[in-house]
């Protein structure tokens, strides 16, 4: 079977700073993407234990080569100061390319 | 009672031999851990259970009474969140948004301080006024929203010195600036009134008032005699989560320790002394008191994180859980009880003589 190639975002942040990434994929209009919740050590010391309010979360979003920069910018420019935030970038195969 | 003898029988009690015993665990690194869905569910069993009395109570006294309170209440928490950022700012030397943010912080409310305080007074035997859960529901915001409308304005107003020195360049982001201060005010307005602590208590609080007395009798078992027991539950996850936060206390600094102590101290026995000169009973004065010696720690960083995402959250969480609310619980309460019993009792005719005769 033919697959796309299209690129996946793989964001982890702090659960409070998950409502700011999507209203930044939102204004680049994508509107779908998954996240779960997750625990995990970094800079910040281990997190996701403890209060609600110091979960992390991975919200992972497929979408087009032509979106991604401008959403990593806008990512990069108002998230990274403020926030626990980690994103990277994997290239990723899809059957059914219209949906992305 | 002396001071130190009901400090020592309060630190007797379960709620806080629980609280203590959760911050041993957490040290020795235990596993325990209060599974996450009870611990989600017993702050709103809490505000249910305190609205559903407030509502009851409520309906016995009419809401005539509890407007002058709330009022001094919330001119109270502003006045105290502007002197907490004057002293933070200029004593402790922190940055504009960690000033605003702790000050906020300690200007809002605690829930779980709050039902820890009625439990301590159902231990005394004293009763409360039960407006002041509505008091709670309207404090909560009240502090946050000014915090985070002085912060923005002095953003725009820095951007606007700047933009100034660039003559004529881009106004438009002045009102962009602007435009983003509104949308952030109306945001935290919004999400704080239909935040979950809001609607459940002033839900819980419409109930109990509907319900009165008697609708209350059937469901009494779970929302009066559990009351305490949950709060010994709750108290475990809280021990806990203060316990892993141990080490963070030494970041936080002396002056913010001592900030996190006797801020609280302060504010409540204006509070204790204040609502006494209103007419509040002992056991509501003690409560007035509470509320504005407590700090807020579960509402707080999910509104601060977003309106002032520039503070450091580690400080205020730290310093509000970690440092003032066990000493809120431990040893503030009975010192607000013991100037409540004072300023109420026979003694109260001599409050001046006694101030007096101490300090001369």
């Amino acid at each position: 079977m033919k697959l796309y190639d299209v690129k996946l975002l793989t964001i982890t942040c702090e659960i409070l700073a998950q409502k700011n990434v999507i209203d930044i994929l939102k204004n680049h209009e994508i509107t779908g993407y998954t996240s779960y919740e997750v625990d995990g050590n970094g800079e910040k010391g281990l997190r996701g234990q403890g209060i609600q309010a110091e979960k992390n979360v991975k919200v992972e979003v497929i979408m087009r080569e032509e979106k991604l920069s401008a959403v990593i910018e806008d990512i990069s420019r108002t998230l990274f100061p403020d926030f626990t935030i980690i994103l990277y970038v994997s290239d990723v195969g899809v059957v059914r390319t219209e949906k992305f | 009672m002396d001071i130190l003898e009901l400090i020592q029988s309060n630190l007797l009690t379960p709620i806080i031999l629980f609280f203590l015993f959760g911050i041993i665990a957490a040290r020795i690194k235990s596993d325990l851990k209060i599974p996450e869905a009870i611990s989600e569910f017993l702050p709103i069993y809490l505000l249910a259970a305190i609205g559903l009395h407030g509502g009851i109570e409520m309906r016995k006294t009419g809401f005539e009474e509890m407007l002058v309170p709330m009022l001094v209440a919330i001119g109270l928490s502003l006045l105290f969140t502007l002197n907490h950022y004057q002293i933070l700012r200029r004593l402790g030397k922190f940055n504009i948004f960690d000033s605003y943010a702790l000050a906020s912080t300690y200007g809002a409310v605690g829930a779980v301080t709050f039902s820890v305080g009625l439990s301590f007074l159902k231990n005394q035997g004293v009763t409360s006024e039960g407006y002041l859960a509505a008091i709670l529901a309207v404090l909560e915001p009240v502090a946050f929203i000014l915090a985070i409308f002085l912060t923005n304005m002095a953003v725009s107003k820095q951007i606007r010195t700047k933009k100034q020195s660039f003559s004529g360049d881009k106004v438009s982001d002045i009102d962009m600036g602007m435009k983003e201060t509104k949308t952030k005010l109306s945001q935290v307005l919004k999400e704080s009134i239909t935040g979950k602590a809001i609607v459940i208590l002033l839900g819980s609080i419409v109930i109990g008032y509907i319900i009165g007395e008697e609708g209350f009798e059937p469901i009494s078992i779970v929302f009066d005699d559990l009351f305490t027991g949950a709060i010994v539950i709750f108290m475990i996850e809280m021990g806990i989560i203060a316990g892993q936060r141990l080490e963070d206390i030494k970041k936080v600094g002396v002056f913010l320790t001592s900030f996190a102590i006797i801020m609280p101290t302060i504010n409540g026995i204006i509070g204790v002394l204040v609502s006494t000169a209103l007419g509040l009973s002992l056991g509501g004065a003690v409560m007035f008191g509470l509320l504005l010696a407590s700090a807020s720690f579960i509402a707080a960083p999910a509104v601060l994180r977003h309106a002032i995402p520039q503070a450091n959250p580690s400080l205020y969480i730290t310093s509000a859980l970690g440092i003032t609310f066990p000493y809120n619980i431990i040893v503030l309460l009975p010192i607000m009880f013991t100037v409540s019993t004072w300023v109420h009792g026979e003694e109260a005719i001599d409050l001046f003589n006694y101030v007096t005769r101490v300090f001369i």
